[in-house]
């Protein structure tokens, strides 16, 4: 081969072989539907693992410092400026604040990217219907004194149904399809629920409340903490394949949990701390938003203009004197900035929070009794769906048997008669295997594998859901939530982690209630505010 | 021919083609009488006249034989390929033509009268080929043998084989080829004896060819001469990304469908619109501005535009096509009387829940003409939500209307209506009235106070309603009334669709 003739290959080769490669990517780009993995905070998170940052030069003085804009964190920062104490700020590092209650939007709705209902309240939360009322969920009180809620906001109907024995039938108890036996299953379950409901302990409280702090401490219920759902079903003879799918389903949907691992406690206290009564809903009534809880996000955060920073990556929480210094790594300019209060709560799960103090005690506490689940949550810009037979398409829409908790119709709430598109909220906790493990097989997996997989679920229920799908976007959930396995809820381990620091750290999160639920984070963070009010 | 042996096979070339043209005749005329008495009914009488008919057609076609004096056989065979063409598409024909009801009788009797007097020549012009080959007495015995054979054979493969399995059309054309494959043959066998047997070969061979395709798409035809004989015309459809608009005509009425559901005929619209407009626009006095939520064909606003007092409608209509429609299509807006197109109209295109929303005018009277809550979509607009909403749109002394369904197919749809605006904040007045293409419906007045007087007069142009009129819709039978407590209709119950679904199910299913 001559010179000139290997140049001329060569540089064929150099221009041919991107060519070649796009051709490639172009064919895969076609045939995946299109969207990507959102949410930035693993990535933002690792940079704390990987770099080392210079000191903050100054530490700003403030009142107080939450760290963490979840439910929590809002709910203390609004209690503390409804208090008069104005002068706070808190540290998030997402882009846009919500914790689990995070939402997205596109031209046809917003979207929930995790929490996307609250049930009707308990009538006993007077903060937290005040609250409800100031974000005009609650409209008024009727003659005998039960909240007015805001039509747009109940659940419209059909609200639920159930893919079971190829049909779809209303609501998410199995009924369709099943035998005398496995029926009188459920009747004897919800009669041993309704039992848990009106129970009274020896103490006099409930036996299942909300706060989880406020219910009973008797013996015989904290028993009950000490076994898995499971084992209390087969002691119940609840042992049909229909009642033990449901009562997965519903404490891997509100726990993350399977029911052979979450205490049988935290999944009684599912179904039997729900009391409370409407004037113009039912009580298994729920009230939910195109985005979800993102909607209470926005009334949280209503009087908080200017004192959230995002994208503000909390890097240290150490005492120094009566104060509080807290560094933080500005995302955006990547600068570590430094804050000193007097009060600083922690409103980040207790993993993060061991970290920012850099006590590998309390670390490795977390680490023994502390499980956190990983969740994948997608949302599908959808037309119109073929429908198997049965039930119309409904709020949520669940299948028996999948791995999934089915999907949610974010435009269900929309009053329109005509839906251009719609966006489904799909949820997938990751329970297959150990939550680390878990955690990094969702990490390793690229879109195109998350896509495949919902469509694959869907398919069974929507056959022509590839055809119908124009974007899907996904959001892993590194740690979505804490896990009520035995020991958590009555354990010991939450109640040493929730006691504050020196007077001046508290903490404020739904991990250390043990149950990952809106009205947990309200309180966690009315708390910790609470404990700052009376030093001030 | 020119043996004993060749005669003789032509002999029987020839009986066999009586006995194919006896059974093909006999076919046709049961065609026409099967199909005569299936169209317009009472059997014996299209039976006994179209067997009457085809008979007395064979006298004058033997009678007629006597004028063909040349040329026989080539006569023959034409006839054949012209029985073959006439019988084997009177099935045809006649399902096209029954539509025109006008036409359908003389054409069917012509069919029949032309198919007997050509079978009527064939069996004389038959007999005089073949006299000079067969003895006289022999030829008679034998062509009329197998005449009688093939009318035996007819009348029972017809209703015992050829109806069942192949139906009028494709057994009409069966035959029709039968003769058209015999005439063929004949032309073939004869090809030395026919004069310009090239010519009646090629129009024999077009006739196949026709009846072939005819047989092909028979199901086609079949169905499409079903949409002339059952349905009424249909003048204009199409779909729009909300709904199917289909608009059919007859000679007594036009029609507008939306998703297969009547909105109006034009032969009684004015009932349903005079009872739906006049006792609310009445009722609110001097009305200056008035709002209609639905009613895109501009029917409710041409009875509206009677009133000197208004200044202004708003019209708000969620489907661009319907307006658009009833704006622009001449005979559609004779019917509006170009209401859609008066200076004092605004149509808007919206969701109404989502335009009532962002509303911040408020009207005297507002007028709605939605479809009936047949779905959980159409259903959020008959809530308490809606009707909070609506509230807003209103002045104190505003008076509403909905259109609630019918009371006597779905009293506790009609009474959920009324229910669920009380329990909206209105007092309301339910009426009902008598539209024939609808059945007895079902309207729903309300208004935030003020209790209703029955007014002296409608003082404008009207067809049907009157004080004494409105007198009489204000009273319910005892079979137009729920009889039991019902639920108020809400985002998050959808009663009314439950109620809507059941009743109505139930009405159609009898």
């Amino acid at each position: 081969m001559k010179r000139g003739e290997f140049i001329r290959l060569t540089t064929g080769i150099a221009v041919a072989a991107p060519l070649l490669y796009a051709c490639g990517e172009t064919k895969r780009g076609t045939s995946a539907i299109p969207g990507e993995i959102v949410g930035a905070s693993a990535a933002a998170g690792h940079l704390l693992r990987d770099h080392t940052f210079n000191p903050p030069a100054a530490f700003e003085a403030k009142e107080v410092v939450i760290v963490g804009a979840g439910v929590s964190g809002l709910s203390a920062a609004r209690y503390l400026v409804q208090h008069g104490v104005t002068d706070i700020i808190v540290l998030d590092l997402e882009q846009q604040p919500g914790g689990n209650a995070a939402s997205g939007g596109n031209a046809f709705s917003k979207y929930p990217w995790g929490a996307h209902y609250v049930p009707v309240p308990n009538n006993n939360l007077t903060e937290y219907l005040s609250f409800l009322e100031e974000a005009r969920v609650i409209t008024g009180y009727d003659q005998a004194g039960l909240p007015v809620y805001d039509e747009f906001y109940i659940c419209h109907d059909p609200e639920e149904r159930l893919y079971v024995n190829g049909h779809w039938q209303e609501g998410l108890v199995p009924n369709f399809g099943l035998n005398a036996a496995e029926l009188a299953d459920f009747k004897q379950f919800f009669a041993l629920i309704d039992h848990f409901k009106k129970l009274k302990g020896s103490d006099g409280l409930d036996a299942f409340s909300i706060p989880v702090d406020t219910s009973s401490r008797d013996e015989s219920l904290r028993a009950l903490d000490r076994m898995t759902m499971k084992v209390w079903m087969d002691s119940q003879k609840l042992t049909s394949e229909y009642i033990r799918w449901y009562v997965d389903y519903c404490t891997r949907d509100d726990f993350g949990t399977p029911y052979d691992m979450v205490s049988a406690w935290a999944g009684i206290h599912y179904f039997a701390s729900r009391k409370g009564k409407a004037a113009n809903a039912a009580h298994n009534d729920v009230l939910t938003w195109e985005q979800g809880n993102g909607f209470l996000i926005e009334a949280l955060r209503k009087n908080l203009d200017g004192k959230i920073a995002t994208g503000a990556l909390a890097t240290s929480v150490k005492a120094s004197g009566d104060r509080v210094r807290i560094s933080y790594l500005d995302v955006a300019t990547r600068q570590l900035k430094g804050l000193e209060a007097k009060h600083c709560i922690m409103a980040v799960p207790q993993f993060v929070a061991a970290r920012l103090l850099g006590d590998t005690e309390r670390g490795k506490a977390v680490t023994d009794y502390f499980h956190y689940v990983p969740w994948m949550v997608a949302n599908l810009t959808v037309g119109d769906l073929h429908e198997r037979g049965g039930q119309p398409a409904s709020w949520d829409n669940v299948i028996y048997g999948s791995a999934s908790l089915g999907y949610v119709d974010a435009t269900h709430q929309q009053v329109q008669q005509r839906k251009e598109r719609r966006n489904l909220t799909y949820y997938l906790p990751l329970t297959h295997t150990s939550p680390e493990a878990a955690r990094k097989e969702a990490y390793r997996a690229g879109h195109t594998f998350w896509a495949e997989k919902v469509l694959a679920d869907l398919h069974r229920v929507h056959p022509d859901i590839r055809e119908q799908t124009e974007r899907i976007d996904i959001m892993l959930w590194g740690h979505a939530m804490v896990q009520p396995r035995p020991g958590m809820v009555h354990g010991e381990a939450r109640k040493s982690l929730s006691e504050s620091i020196g007077g001046a750290i508290h903490f404020a999160h739904t991990d250390l209630a043990g149950v990952s639920i809106f009205e947990e984070g309200f309180y966690q963070g009315l708390k910790a505010a609470r404990k700052i009010l009376q030093k001030t | 021919m020119k043996n004993a042996a060749g005669r003789n096979s032509a002999q029987w070339v020839l009986l066999v083609a009586v006995f194919i043209i006896a059974t093909c005749g006999l076919i046709y005329e049961l065609v026409a009488g099967t199909l005569a008495s299936y169209l317009l009914g009472d059997s014996v009488t299209q039976f006994s006249i179209i067997i009457g008919v085809y008979l007395f057609s064979m006298g004058i076609g033997s009678y007629l034989s006597r004028f063909f004096n040349d040329h026989l056989l080539e006569w023959f065979i034409r006839i054949e390929l012209l029985v073959g063409l006439v019988g084997g598409f009177s099935a045809i024909l006649l399902f096209l033509v029954f539509p025109l009801a006008f036409s359908f009788q003389p054409v069917l009797y012509a069919l029949v009268g032309v198919t007997g007097i050509l079978v009527g020549i064939e069996i004389p012009l038959l007999l005089r080929i073949l006299k000079d080959k067969v003895e006289f007495a022999e030829l008679v015995s034998r062509v009329f043998t197998y005449d009688y054979i093939g009318a035996l054979l007819a009348s029972l493969i017809f209703p015992l084989i050829f109806v069942p399995y192949l139906g009028l059309i494709r057994t009409s054309l069966f035959f029709g080829l039968l003769n058209v494959g015999v005439g063929l043959y004949l032309c073939r066998y004869f090809a030395g004896e026919v004069r310009g047997v090239t010519a009646i070969r090629f129009g024999g061979i077009l006739i196949l060819i026709a009846e072939v395709a005819a047989f092909i798409f028979s199901e086609q035809i079949m169905s499409f001469s079903e949409t002339l004989a059952y349905n009424d015309h249909v003048l204009y459809s199409t779909s729009t990304p909300y709904q199917r608009i289909v608009i059919t005509k007859n000679k007594h009425d036009l029609r507008l469908y939306l998703n297969n559901n009547l909105q109006f005929s034009s032969a009684d619209e004015y009932r349903y619109h005079e009872a739906l407009v006049h006792p609310a626009m009445t009722a609110a006095a001097e009305p200056r501005n008035v709002l209609i939520l639905g009613g895109g064909d501009g029917l409710a606003a041409r009875e509206i535009l009677k009133y000197r007092s208004v200044r202004n409608i708003q019209l708000v209509d969620l489907d661009p096509g319907m307006t658009k429609l009833f704006t622009g299509q001449d005979i559609l807006a004779e019917i509006n009387r170009h209401s859609l197109k008066d200076p004092r109209v605004t149509v808007t295109n919206a969701d109404a829940f989502i335009w009532l929303k962002e509303n911040k005018k408020r009207f005297d009277c507002v007028i709605i003409d939605f479809p009936d809550p047949s779905g959980f979509s159409v259903g959020k607009l008959y809530t308490t939500a809606f009707y909070r909403l609506l509230k807003t749109a209103m002045t104190p002394q505003a008076v509403a209307v909905v259109q609630s369904t019918s009371p006597y197919v779905a009293p506790k749809s009609f009474w959920c209506v009324n229910e669920t605006l009380k329990a909206s904040g209105f007092q309301t007045i339910p009426y009902h009235n008598y539209v024939p293409s609808f059945g007895e419906w079902g309207y729903v007045m309300a208004r935030q106070s003020g209790a209703y007087q029955l007014p002296d007069t409608f003082a404008i142009e009207k067809k049907y309603i009157s004080q004494a009129v409105m007198e009489q819709m204000l009273q319910f039978p005892d079979d137009m009334l729920a009889h039991e407590p019902l639920e108020i209709n809400k985002l998050n119950n959808q009663a009314l669709v439950n109620y809507f679904e059941k009743e109505w199910g139930k009405f159609l299913d009898q």
